[in-house]
Formats: C-alpha cells, sequence, structure tokens
C-alpha cells in the first residue's frame, strides 16, 4: 500500500464523478466492461490499467496478471494532448501515441475519454507530482493557444492551402480512405494469418 | 465452558461453540444498516485503500469465477464483478441474512445483473463442489468464523487447481507505539463512536476483542499452509493493523 494507491483511489474517483454526469459516455465506456486497457507513461515507472465496469465506471489498477486487450503508450505530454478532442486523433495518427493490441479498442476508449470534461493535468498531477504535471500542462496550454493565435480563419485558409494547393497535406477524407485502407489491410492480414494456421495444422494433420 | 473442545472466543469472553454463531449474528443484525458508514469513520477511509491493495494481490482476470465469503456490503464483490466481465461470475455470500440482504440490495442498486449470484452460506461448510472458484476471498470475515481452521480448509477444496485466496484482516501491529495508539483507539475512542453513530457500543467493543484474538501474521499463515495452501505470503497494511495473506492450491 503506498501513495500510489492513494493516488489512483483519488484519479479513479475523480474520472468517475465525470463520468457519472455524462450518461452517454458512461453507456459507451459500459459496451466495454470486461476489456482490459493498460496505459504506459513513457519516462515515467507508471503503467496502469483500466477496466471499464458494467456501468461504465472505471477502475484504475496498478497491476494486471492478464494481458490486456489494448495498451496506449506515450509520453505524459503526448497523452495529454490525445485528450484534447481537437488534436486527440491527430495525435494518435501523428504516432506519438503508440497502440497496440486491439486497435478499434483502443481508439474507442481514447475518444470516448476525450469527450469528457476531466481536468487530465490535475490527475496526472495525482500520479507523477505538481511540477512536472504543471510543466506539461502550460507546454500543452501553450501549443494549444499558439493555435489559437493562427486565428479561425487563418488557420482555415493554413490549411487549405497545405492540403488543396501544395497538397503537403493529404484531405480529411484522404485520411479517411487511407485508414479505411489501413483497416481493411489489417482485416485481410489477419484472414491470410488464420488460413495460413489453418493450412498449417492440416498438413501436420496430414503428416501424422 | 472448560472443556476446550466445546467452547471458543466470543470477543474476550468464552462462550460454547455452538453460541458463537448466533452472538456474532446479533452483532450483525445490529450494525447492517450503518455499516459503511462506521467502516468509513473507524478507519478513516483507509479500508478503501486495504482493499485495494487486496484486489491487486488477487489477480482477478475477465471470466474468472470468484467467491466472495463475509462479503458484507460488498465492496471487494462489487469491484470482481466489474473485472471479471460479463462473462465472469462473482458470488456474494454472508452467513448472516440481514448483512447480505444490504450487500444484496446495494450490488442491485449499482446495476450488477448477470455476472453476479448471492448466497447465504456458511465459510466452514461450503456447499460448492471441489476445485469450482478461480479465487476465494474473505475480508474482515474470518475473524467471526467459529472454526477457522475448518474454513480455510473449506476455501482450499472450493478452489481450481491454480487459483488462490486471499484473507484480508486485522492482525497485530508490528511495533510497540503504534500498538499502544491502536489500543487506545479501540478500546476508548471506537465504542464511544458505536455509541453515537450505529447506537451500540457492544458491537464494537466485540470487534476491538475479536481483532485481539484474531491469530497474528505467523499464526495464521501456518493454517492456511495447514489447509494446504502452498506459496503462502503475508502483506501487512497500516503497520500490520490489517494484513493480507495469500495462498495458492496447485
Amino acid at each position: 500500500m503506498s501513495l500510489r494507491d492513494l493516488a489512483l483511489e483519488g484519479t479513479e474517483r475523480a474520472i468517475n464523478t465525470v463520468i457519472g454526469l455524462d450518461p452517454d459516455a458512461a453507456e459507451r465506456l459500459a459496451a466495454l466492461h470486461g476489456k482490459v486497457i493498460r496505459i504506459e507513461l513513457s519516462g515515467t515507472p507508471i503503467n496502469l490499467f483500466v477496466v471499464p465496469g458494467h456501468d461504465g465506471r472505471l477502475q484504475l489498477i496498478g497491476g494486471f496478471e492478464g494481458e490486456p486487450d489494448a495498451t496506449l503508450t506515450g509520453s505524459p505530454f503526448d497523452l495529454l494532448r490525445a485528450s484534447d478532442t481537437e488534436e486527440g486523433v491527430s495525435q494518435l495518427f501523428a504516432g506519438r501515441v503508440r497502440i497496440g493490441g486491439d486497435i478499434r479498442l483502443a481508439e474507442r476508449f481514447s475518444q470516448i475519454l476525450a469527450g469528457l470534461d476531466i481536468d487530465w493535468e490535475e490527475q496526472l498531477a495525482q500520479l507523477i507530482g505538481d511540477i512536472p504535471a504543471h510543466e506539461l500542462g502550460r507546454t500543452a496550454r501553450k501549443a494549444r493557444a499558439e493555435a489559437q493565435r493562427l486565428g479561425e480563419s487563418g488557420r482555415e485558409t493554413l490549411s487549405d492551402y497545405l492540403t488543396e494547393e501544395s497538397k503537403l497535406l493529404p484531405h480529411r477524407f484522404e485520411i479517411e480512405s487511407f485508414l479505411n485502407d489501413v483497416d481493411a489491410l489489417r482485416d485481410d492480414l489477419e484472414r491470410l494469418d488464420a488460413r495460413i494456421a489453418l493450412l498449417e495444422a492440416r498438413k501436420r494433420g496430414d503428416d501424422a | 465452558m472448560s472443556d476446550p473442545e466445546s467452547s471458543t472466543h466470543f470477543g474476550y469472553r468464552k462462550v460454547d461453540v455452538e453460541e458463537k454463531a448466533g452472538l456474532v449474528r446479533g452483532v450483525f443484525d445490529s450494525v447492517a444498516s450503518r455499516y459503511d458508514l462506521m467502516n468509513d469513520l473507524m478507519s478513516f477511509g483507509v479500508h478503501r485503500l486495504w482493499k485495494r491493495f487486496a484486489l491487486e494481490l488477487a489477480g482477478v482476470r475477465p471470466r474468472q469465477r470468484v467467491l466472495d465469503l463475509a462479503s458484507g456490503t460488498g465492496d471487494l464483490a462489487d469491484r470482481f464483478a466489474d473485472l471479471v466481465g460479463p462473462d465472469g461470475l462473482v458470488l456474494m455470500t454472508d452467513i448472516n441474512a440481514s448483512m447480505l440482504e444490504v450487500g444484496r440490495d446495494r450490488m442491485i442498486n449499482r446495476g450488477h445483473a448477470g455476472n453476479m449470484q448471492f448466497a447465504q452460506v456458511d465459510a466452514e461448510s461450503l456447499p460448492f463442489p471441489d476445485d469450482t472458484f478461480d479465487l476465494v476471498t474473505i475480508a474482515f470475515g474470518l475473524r467471526n468464523v467459529t472454526d477457522k481452521q475448518r474454513a480455510l480448509e473449506a476455501m482450499y477444496r472450493a478452489l481450481k487447481p491454480g487459483g488462490r485466496a486471499l484473507v484480508l484482516e486485522f492482525s497485530k501491529p508490528r511495533n510497540r507505539p503504534l500498538e499502544k495508539l491502536y489500543d487506545l483507539y479501540s478500546f476508548k475512542v471506537l465504542p464511544q463512536m458505536g455509541r453515537w453513530v450505529a447506537d451500540d457500543a457492544e458491537s464494537y467493543r466485540y470487534l476491538a476483542e475479536s481483532i485481539r484474538m484474531h491469530p497474528d501474521q505467523e499464526t495464521l499463515r501456518g493454517m492456511m499452509e495447514q489447509a494446504g495452501f502452498e506459496r503462502c505470503d503475508v502483506h501487512n497494511l497500516t503497520g500490520g493493523i490489517v494484513a493480507v495473506h495469500r495462498g495458492f492450491k496447485f
């Protein structure tokens, strides 16, 4: 029993209070009941497991003896940014937050969390200590303010320029289509895997 | 009364073996409705951390079957039900009907359905086939069982090979100053608190006394080994005021 347990208890309670006020998010999390998601904060010794309950409330536990269904790995800073609804998805795809295991589960889970009105900086502070968390939060806020300073119109012009004119960045539709392709490819690969396993098993059966 | 075979402890009093279960029932009938509130007050909320620690040692995984003995108001069962997922099973039990009723109502109010069942069960004679559960737990309950050795043996039998048992229970503080402070608290403050909050000082005096009569860390570990458990370990919490004993069946 340690300060870590105390922090986990506090963080868990704070998150569940917010979830309790958001029936929609609770319902979506409840659909993940029984799944285990591991969150690795790289650069810190923190490794925690999140288990959504039957009513969407989350259990945060410091140790889990089985294999988690999905893993999210990132520096606290990247995970903080990924918890931002606007930036979140792009963070996940920029490869700053690594996803392992059931990718769809990890995506769904982080999208639901991103929609919650939780002061992640505060929660992170409980886990890793106040000062580093405040620094992280400050940097994240600065980055966000910088983006806002460009102004709505400016940002739109810039994004139009980058996507339509210079073709430096892909268009949103292109990204979506690309992601669909990736999903299809992954499914194909899994099917192929299963087929190979089947054939191998059959071959072994013939040999025997 | 003097025959050691037929007498046991009820707090500091010696009572007949047949009498103890009834007396314990009286205590819990009396405190059931205020049980959660009293737990928070008495332990300054620390009991939540004790249970959280036990939870990690339990290593519960999805699809497992868990037997929670002396569930009380179901703090552990509540968490287990979420950890085993919709395909697992948690059996919430208590020997005391009023306690079980309070616990069951609480679980139903929390929306648990499908993966949770309830049964009034005596830990000494478990009505389950051998090799049934992945985990058997008893949190703050073994103390009240008349024949503890028999209960541990029953727990061992009910476990599947590879399963484990956890006993979370008050134990013996590991240093003298803490022990002194703890004695003062248990014998002066606790009964007073019991009088104010649950209007029942006697039950809380029993609580303090029964804790002193409960086997200490080493004795209980020995009892678990005698029941057949392997790789038994003990984890002291809050200076040994509480200890988690864990044993495996292989």
